[in-house]
């Protein structure tokens, strides 16, 4: 599991250094805190490993962080989460701030719980996956890349594709990667719907393979060996995993 | 002689032709005939109008319409020769023989009134000495049987005859026709017409040289006359007895009858007179009635003009009068809405004064305890005692929250009431939300060491503002805290009593509050200004702002209370999305 890197816009160093205290107390890797505009456009761009911004929508007195907003939002692809940060109760700076969707804000004063909660409804509301961290089912929402998941009160990713196999059991899952091994909170029928899955296929009731890392198939003993010798069952009703392996070699 | 008998017999015909219509309305034989046989020809408009005054004997008027009917081209020849001959009569009555004698005989075959036409041109002709033609007109009737006659009277036609013989010189005849004529009269009992008769008879018999027969018939005429009113029968007959006395050489008598004529004249003369100035008397009241009645008829135009004026500006009055009332009406109206605006925008701000005293009292109290407090501290700073500024650190800093918060409300309500605030409602779970608020509060619940428990299930979600919410709970619960004894208990939970609606219930072991204080916490914009806990200061506005924003959520607020034993907030909000809600 990853910590998630945060982009901090901010140009008043006694809040900016307030949040980079709180989320890392919270085992949050802060990549950087961008003071202006351009700053923060080339550390966006420049690191290429942010996962969530949060934007000060003021900056030295101008609505810059919504400029910003609008810029990285313009590349729908390389847009990442956002959360604006704002004591302005001003409705025409949140008029014009709401349509820079989706749009998860945080008002000034806060505290340690609302700055976590913003984030995590920034990372809700960007993914389409609303409602998933606060409720008690389920704990992980899926990206293209990571998932993300709740740990406590803070989040962490797990790249997709370190992901060997997921075990089903019941309502939760068991993630295995190459290091490690974890339970996450998601239906199966959401987990299979949002996973690509021309890399992951179902060998299983309770199993879901990366067909990336598979390295043999053990017909007879319906069995797939996978790398670092992980063993997954291979029920009848999927046996079509060998049909996939062809096309794909 | 012959001469003055001669004007005489002419006078008789007249007479004759006018006495038959005269007397009374009733039409004579003649008309009734003329009636009868001209109902087939009255569908032409003009020769009803001719024939109705050819029946009042308007003889112009009956000449104008029967020459209309004339110049219209009509192929009807029963109409045109009942035209003409209507006109020959009315020409004929009016003495312009020739004309009527043309008209007559434009009349073609086949007419009814054929034997009038010829009588009437036989009239026209002795009353213009030709004898002879008159003789060949009137002959005719000695042929047609009586009930061919269609009015005409036998005895006046053969009377004309005779005055022909005896114009023509021919006695005997003329003696002939008299006397038939005579004894018809007599038949008849006509005065009138026995005096003419007599008269005629005794002038023929002058003719004849009879003279006692003369003097006997006009004897006989002068009796007649004296009994009749007639004056110009009187007049002829006492004149013709004056001639015969004269001759007779009897002076005496011939001047009583020149007395009787000349009263007889006189008479005729003054009966005249009288006719004609009754006439001009009936002439003037005529024209005096007919200017009454045009002044009435100018009077009344006047009065119709007046009534008509009054009736309009009575109308205008009217009008005028009820948009005046609407319009005070409406003035009335505006000025009582005025006043109430007037009483509530006192009300208003005299709550906004009471406000300001209030809040700037707070903070001037608080802000005077942190400038003796630095005071203190600077002094202990000094001294190097440092558990005392740790004290009083913290003193200030509780201090400071205070009056934070305080202004952070004020801010608030600024905003609510020029509704500057940003307000979405969304969906939110409350346990969140508390958990959030509540986490400011930890270190004064350590504080006091107040035991804080938010049992609300995660599951729990409203349809609300997240920030005013914030706002709500922050205060009650501050509110809360304030009002809780140390080792109190304050407690977070949910309840579902109201359909569609979520409770969330503040409780706390605090201090409560008499059911006065939660009445009027519970009213509407009203600034507590009582405080039943000198020590505890508050404004009322925390509470004020919460019931306003729980407003703006379409939520509802409620307390339950025990003076000494704590104190439920309840706050409903609601289950269901908002209209227009995605």
């Amino acid at each position: 599991m990853d910590t998630i890197n945060v982009l901090i816009i901010e140009d008043t160093p006694a809040q900016s250094d307030r949040i980079v205290k709180t989320l890392e107390e919270n085992n949050f890797s802060v990549v950087g805190v961008a003071t202006s505009l351009k700053e923060a456009l080339s550390l966006f761009y420049g690191s290429g490993k942010i996962d969530i911004v949060i934007i000060d929508i003021f900056l030295n007195g101008v609505p810059d962080g919504i400029a910003f907003a609008e810029t990285i939002n313009a590349v729908p692809n390389a847009s990442k989460p956002f959360v604006f940060l704002t004591s302005s109760t001003d409705r025409q700076i949140f008029q014009r701030a709401k349509l820079t969707q989706p749009f998860s804000y945080l008002m000034k004063p806060f505290n340690e719980l609302e700055l976590l909660y913003a984030i995590e409804m920034a990372v809700e509301k960007f993914y389409a996956q609303q409602d998933v961290f606060l409720g008690d089912e389920e704990d992980t929402v899926i990206s293209d890349e990571y998932l993300f998941i709740k740990k406590g009160k803070s989040l962490k990713k797990v790249r997709i594709t370190d992901i060997i196999y997921i075990e089903v059991e019941e309502k939760y899952c068991n993630i295995i990667t190459e290091k490690e091994k974890f339970v996450i909170l998601i239906s199966l029928t959401k987990i299979l719907k949002l996973l690509d899955n021309n890399n992951f296929y179902r060998t299983h009731r309770n199993y879901i393979a990366n067909l990336e890392k598979v390295e043999e198939i053990i017909l007879a003993d319906n069995l797939i060996i996978l790398s670092g010798n992980h063993k997954v069952t291979l029920s009848d009703t999927y046996k079509d995993i060998v049909k996939r392996m062809r096309t794909l070699r | 002689m012959v001469y003055r008998f001669e004007i005489f017999l002419v006078l008789f015909l007249c007479v004759f032709s006018t006495k038959l219509y005269a007397q009374e309305r009733v039409y004579s034989a003649f008309e009734q005939y003329v009636v009868n046989r001209s109902d087939a020809l009255v569908q032409e408009i003009d020769f009803k109008k001719a024939q109705s005054f050819f029946l009042e004997k308007e003889w112009d008027s009956t000449l104008l319409y029967t020459s209309k009917v004339l110049t219209l081209e009509n192929s009807d020849t029963a109409l045109t020769n009942f035209s003409h001959f209507l006109r020959g009569y009315s020409f004929k009555q009016q003495g312009v023989f020739n004309e009527a004698k043309s008209e007559f005989l434009k009349i073609k075959e086949n007419f009814d009134f054929a034997l009038h036409v010829q009588i009437f041109l036989g009239e026209i002709a002795l009353e213009q000495s030709l004898y002879n033609e008159a003789l060949e007109y009137l002959k005719r009737i000695e042929t047609v049987p009586d009930e061919k006659l269609l009015g005409l009277r036998r005895s006046n036609i053969e009377a004309n005859i005779g005055l022909c013989y005896l114009h023509l010189d021919e006695y005997d005849k003329a003696d002939a026709y008299l006397q038939r004529n005579l004894a018809f009269l007599e038949a008849e009992k006509d005065t009138l017409g026995l005096i003419g008769a007599y008269g005629n008879l005794a002038t023929n018999y002058d003719y004849k040289d009879l003279f006692d027969k003369t003097i006997f018939y006009y004897q006989k005429a002068y009796d007649l006359s004296t009994y009749t009113d007639a004056y110009a029968l009187k007049a002829d007959a006492s004149f013709n007895m004056y001639q015969i006395e004269k001759y007779l050489n009897n002076p005496e008598k011939a001047y009583q009858y020149i007395e009787e004529f000349n009263i007889a004249k006189d008479s005729l003369n003054s009966q005249n007179e009288v006719a004609r100035v009754l006439q001009l008397e009936k002439q003037i009241v005529v024209e005096q009635k007919q200017k009454e009645v045009s002044l009435l008829e100018a009077e009344n135009k006047v009065k119709e003009a007046q009534k008509n004026g009054l009736m309009l500006s009575s109308v205008i009055l009217l009008l005028l009068l009820g948009t005046g009332v609407y319009f005070y009406r409406e003035k009335v109206k505006s000025n009582k809405i005025i006043s109430a605006q007037k009483e509530d925008l006192d009300e208003l701000n005299a709550t906004k004064d009471k406000l300001f005293s209030i809040v700037s009292h707070d903070l001037r109290s608080s802000v005077h305890a942190l400038k003796s407090s630095n005071t203190e501290l600077v002094d202990n700073l000094e001294a190097k005692n440092l558990e005392k500024v740790n004290t009083l650190l913290h003193a200030n800093s509780s201090i400071v929250n205070g009056a934070y918060n305080l202004l952070d409300n004020l801010l608030n309500w600024a905003l609510l009431q020029t509704k500057q605030s940003y307000f979405e409602v969304g969906e939110l779970r409350l346990f969140f939300i508390v958990e959030q608020v509540a986490h400011n509060y930890k270190a004064l619940l350590q504080e006091k060491n107040i035991h804080f428990e938010n049992t609300v299930p995660k599951k729990d979600k409203v349809f609300a503002d997240q920030e005013s919410l914030k706002i709500i709970l922050r205060n009650i619960i501050d509110n809360a805290i304030k009002f809780s004894n140390a080792e109190g208990a304050i407690k977070i939970y949910t309840e579902h009593t109201k359909e569609g609606f979520c409770d969330l219930v503040i409780e706390d072991t605090g201090l409560g509050m008499s059911e006065a204080t939660r009445q009027n916490l519970l009213q509407e914009t009203i600034v507590t200004s009582e405080k039943e806990n000198k020590d505890i200061i508050g404004s009322g506005l925390g509470m004020q702002l919460c019931k306003s924003m729980i407003k703006k959520n379409n939520g509802t607020f409620f307390i339950e209370s025990t003076l000494g034993k704590g104190t439920k907030m309840i706050v409903s909000l609601s289950k269901i999305p908002p209209d227009g809600y995605y």
